[in-house]
């Protein structure tokens, strides 16, 4: 796995422009509609790479809008328009020659509740990579062994699931599922991935262990984190990005802006205040 | 601690306004202590020696329901922003107001000592820096309630006026003692009364400092500086 996001070629292969910066996800006067209604308003954010940024805000807010347009997964809704640049390592996803497939490698995506197949733990994680790779390339039974492996090891799974991973991975825990979605990215070499609220469906022991895992693996991804749960933006994201009513209101690093938010509207929000 | 909106968790609300109730009420009973101990001394008035003496209990008790209240605060609501500043601020002022309580009581200590003897006149001399002490206190607490930063840092410049006050007097002090050296011992309790005025100053000066941390989130302890668009 290369460990350094901002040397990766970009999305979709083609070559990113020149001054792109150091940023990973960078955005531009975002305009997000579903049909007529205006989900994003001019959203201008940068995103460092290798660290967490979590997104936080009322419900409604265009948080998972944002997300979700990060990989243009929005657009499997239809009738969806989105104006302005959103650039991944440079790369501006709206560009004609961006090609999907290769930008949902590049962008993986962990849901809410854990989604795994119902095929095997092993099928489940070479799944991604037998879809985004032509048969020939695809290597022999021991390359895959080792890819399963090293994806599972990654998730701290690799114990608990060395013997048994032709099982069902429906037959994993919520935690151990979550986990494994996770994992069934890494093959693909992702460089962002997106998580939209990854401990809701988990107990406690369970957010405990995802947010660690997560922690463990922003040395090697730029993640980015939708979290309803404000002490989970605390405890696990370096930035914050708080959003409302579509716009970004303020975005600091996680100790300032739970400290010392600069923008009212963001301190209501976090404090619990209205009037 | 000027934060005029309300929580949508009314349980949190109040226990915020009771940490500032309590804050507000520890602070009149360390001022009208610390005013009374100048009444023990100046007018030789034992019994003001000894109401501030007993009512010191009152004060640690109330220091000691700030601190258990804020950490049950940061237990139970998991406080940010300006409710955190709020609530630490809060426990370090109430900490720095016990500390004015206990110049108060060494204070009140002295000057019933000093009473049994005959009046000395230099007493009179004290007035001034307990006026200046008082006033630095007074405003600190003013500031601290109103969330006033402007004041808050004039308060903690004003202390170097009360530091060189005492000075003054303590070199005044130590002249009328050679003078006199049969009253020593009286001499020497103003001496260390004068000390009591002066470290009230610095806490004032705490609170201040705490004052600004709860409002603009800036920590201006040992020469760190409010930014200069603040």
């Amino acid at each position: 796995m290369d460990s350094s996001t901002t040397s990766q070629a970009n999305p979709a292969g083609a070559s990113a422009p020149e001054g792109a910066g150091q940023m990973s996800i960078r955005t531009r006067d975002v305009d997000l509609f579903y049909g007529d209604f205006q989900a994003l308003f001019g959203v201008s954010v940068d995103i460092k790479p290798n660290i967490i940024t979590s997104l936080i805000g009322p419900s409604g807010c265009g948080k998972t809008t944002l997300l979700r347009s990060f990989n243009r997964i929005n657009e499997r809704y239809g009738n969806v328009t989105t104006r302005g640049t959103i650039e991944i390592l440079g790369k501006n996803i709206y560009d004609a020659d961006v090609s999907l497939p290769e930008l949902r490698k590049s962008v993986g995506m962990v849901f809410q509740r854990p989604n795994p197949l119902p095929i095997s733990i092993y099928e489940n994680i070479i799944f991604g990579l037998r879809s985004h790779t032509p048969k020939p390339e695809l290597g022999r039974r021991g390359d895959l062994d080792d890819i399963v492996e090293s994806a599972l090891r990654e998730v701290q799974l690799w114990e608990v699931t060395k013997n048994r991973l032709k099982d069902r991975a429906t037959t994993l825990t919520l935690e151990q599922q979550q986990k494994l979605c996770i994992a069934r990215l890494l093959p693909l070499k992702p460089q962002v991935i997106l998580m939209d609220e990854p401990c809701s469906a988990l107990d406690a022991d369970g957010i405990e262990r995802v947010e660690e895992l997560i922690s463990e693996l922003r040395e090697r991804f730029t993640i980015v984190m939708v979290t309803h749960n404000m002490g989970q933006a605390k405890r696990a994201s370096d930035e914050c990005i708080y959003m409302y009513l579509g716009k970004i209101i303020e975005h600091a690093p996680t100790a300032e802006l739970f400290l010392n938010p600069r923008e009212e509207q963001t301190a209501m929000y976090i404090e619990g205040r209205y009037g | 601690m000027s934060n005029d909106s309300t929580h949508i968790l009314g349980n949190f609300q109040k226990a915020l306004d009771d940490l500032q109730a309590d804050l507000s009420r520890m602070a009149s009973l360390v001022e009208k202590n610390f005013d009374s101990a100048l009444r023990g001394l100046v007018g030789r008035d034992n019994n003001a020696c000894a109401e501030v003496i007993a009512d010191d209990e009152e004060i640690d008790q109330l220091e000691k329901k700030i601190d258990q209240d804020g950490l049950r605060i940061i237990m139970l609501y998991q406080p940010v922003a300006s409710d955190l500043r709020t609530v630490v601020s809060a426990m370090k002022v109430s900490s720095n107001l016990e500390r004015v309580a206990d110049q108060a009581v060494g204070i009140a200590k002295r000057a019933r000592k000093m009473n049994k003897n005959p009046e000395i006149p230099e007493a009179r001399l004290i007035e001034p820096l307990h006026e200046t002490a008082a006033k630095l206190l007074r405003r600190a607490m003013d500031a601290f309630r109103k969330g006033d930063v402007d004041a808050a840092v004039d308060v903690k410049r004003a202390d170097d006026e009360l530091d060189k006050a005492y000075k003054e007097l303590a070199k005044n002090l130590t002249r009328r003692m050679e003078g006199d050296p049969g009253r020593i011992k009286d001499y020497l309790d103003l001496q260390f009364i004068a000390r009591f005025l002066e470290r009230v100053g610095d806490h004032a000066k705490n609170i201040c400092e705490d004052a600004v941390f709860a409002e603009a989130a800036v920590d201006i302890r040992h020469g760190g500086e409010l930014p200069s668009d603040s």
